[in-house]
């Protein structure tokens, strides 16, 4: 289980990012994360993966308190900054070897004897992309290089998966390939998942469970059937005000 | 003469290759931008000198050398690490304090090894040039290897991209440690080489090291270009195979032994104008 306990985050004096924060997230959960530019949605998935230091709050995974440890073990997340979710001049298979033993401890194995491994991975999502496991990442397209991001992400097994507008360089069939994989692992591998998303109509389709921040705040919070009785005109009507 | 010139270029390149590899690693590898390598040298051949005056094995000697001198890559990265000092001004504090260190360890300024009992015969080049050989394949085969393992690829992600490292569970700082060590490492197995090959140890020895394993570098890399791995590890190699040769050349030429710097520095320029050109597509 994922607890924020009273999580709150600034950047300048002027006003916080994020505001006492509290929220439980039950284990296998999906969650949505729905809010204006600048509401902190992005900030609280980057305190939860230990990038942000928070000023305030206790950060808890499954009973232990991570708030000043790091979270990369448990935690896997895919930015909108491709650059930060890979390294484009290693090839494909290299950076998929460190996403695919990330929560391994590392041997002296040559890499090249997980290509086998990678390679099945790689067929399951896309088999377009095996003719590139030996190039590097730098060659292919950005939108490319955002599936790969995901799905080494997915590959690592974490308890967490924090999804950070993850499709928003796809064209949409890509999106839909992508988002299909995503929720396929999710349900297989029972991931917490947090994702933020500003597509209406992806918020009301996928999860169980649906934020929408505000000045930091949560300003909505629903599960279930709560969630499926919701419109697109609800949302906007909760966006507006 | 012509052949002797030649091969005792040869013999030197190959010594600076180890340090253009040590100068490598860090640079290139890890991004981290060492010049612990002006005080490990010395430091190094401060210890393999004393070592031989108190008639320790010559090979003994040059893998103390080699270990005090890694000891000197591993205070330049904990100063970075743990006082966030700037990995250039943390090299230069480290070697600054090393060479004190080093006058302590052979007391005086300079030493003469003429009669102690050294790795090698002076009069057979040839010979001498297969020893080390022998020690560089040694050293870099190993780390060649290393770098074709999973702790390999996660060692050349932290300096590629240490924000994606992180969020790998890499904990960046081991391998910044380890790799400062064994670049240092070779630093002084060279040093150790040099006390060996010139039966003589001076603390200055240091000075200017650092510049010219760059110029080998450089020029290795400009020649053969650093655009994959296996190039990369190549080019340190080749570059102070040249770099040698062509301070063999300008010697006989006629150059005075003192402008040597001047040159060094100035092939260094030459090589960043031509590679900047190249970028630019001049």
């Amino acid at each position: 289980m994922l607890k924020l306990i009273n999580v709150s985050k600034s950047f300048s004096s002027i006003e916080p990012v994020l505001c006492d924060i509290n929220l439980e997230i039950n284990p296998g959960d999906f969650c949505i994360i729905l809010g204006n530019n600048g509401c902190g949605k992005s900030t609280m998935l980057r305190s939860v993966a230990g990038e942000h230091a928070i000023d305030k709050g206790r950060i808890i995974i499954d009973g232990v308190d991570l708030t000043t440890r790091s979270r990369a073990h448990v935690v896997a997340s895919v930015t909108q900054d491709i650059n930060q979710n890979t390294i484009p001049s290693m090839t494909l298979l290299e950076n998929m070897v460190l996403s695919y033993r990330r929560t391994k401890t590392a041997s002296l194995r040559f890499y090249r004897n997980y290509k086998s491994e990678i390679l099945e991975h790689l067929r399951h999502f896309d088999n377009s992309l095996e003719q590139y496991i030996d190039q590097p990442l730098g060659i292919l397209s950005g939108g490319q290089r955002q599936m790969l991001a995901t799905l080494m992400a997915i590959i690592s097994k974490p308890k967490i998966l924090l999804l950070d507008e993850h499709t928003s360089a796809l064209d949409h069939n890509i999106q839909q390939i992508l988002m299909q994989y995503t929720l396929e692992q999710i349900t297989q591998q029972k991931l917490t998942t947090l994702m933020i998303t500003h597509k209406l109509d992806d918020a009301l389709k996928y999860g169980n469970r649906l934020l929408m921040l505000k000045r930091g705040k949560i300003i909505l919070d629903v599960t279930g059937a709560q969630k499926a009785a919701l419109s697109i005109q609800d949302l906007e009507v909760s966006y507006a005000h | 003469m012509h052949i002797d010139l030649f091969l005792t270029g040869v013999l030197q390149g190959l010594v600076l290759a180890l340090v253009a590899y040590a100068l490598m690693i860090p640079f290139r590898l890890l991004n981290f931008t060492d010049l612990s390598a002006e005080g490990a040298y010395p430091l190094g051949a401060a210890v393999c000198a004393s070592s031989l005056l108190i008639n320790i094995n010559p090979l003994l000697s040059i893998l103390l050398a080699a270990i005090a001198a890694g000891l000197v890559g591993v205070a330049t990265s904990l100063i970075h690490l743990r006082l966030r000092v700037n990995t250039i001004l943390a090299g230069i504090i480290v070697s600054t304090m090393v060479y004190s260190i080093s006058l302590r360890i052979v007391g005086k300024p300079n030493v003469a090894l003429f009669d102690a009992c050294l790795l090698f015969a002076h009069t057979n080049v040839l010979q001498n040039i297969c020893i080390v050989c022998s020690i560089i394949v040694a050293l870099i085969l190993p780390c060649v290897l290393f770098l074709r393992t999973e702790l390999g690829l996660r060692f050349l992600a932290v300096g590629l991209n240490p924000a994606f490292a992180k969020r790998q569970c890499i904990v960046g700082a081991r391998y910044i440690i380890g790799g400062l060590f064994i670049a240092n490492f070779y630093t002084g197995i060279a040093a150790g080489i040099t006390v060996n090959l010139q039966s003589y140890m001076d603390v200055g020895m240091g000075v200017g090291i650092v510049i010219h394993a760059l110029a080998a570098l450089m020029i290795g890399e400009c020649v053969i270009g650093n655009y994959n791995l296996n190039r990369q590890l190549l080019a340190p190699l080749l570059g102070a195979l040249l770099y040698q040769q062509i301070q063999g050349l300008v010697l006989f030429l006629g150059l005075a032994p003192s402008d040597l710097k001047f040159l060094t520095g100035a092939i260094v320029l030459a090589v960043i104008g031509l590679k900047s050109k190249k970028f630019a597509g001049i």
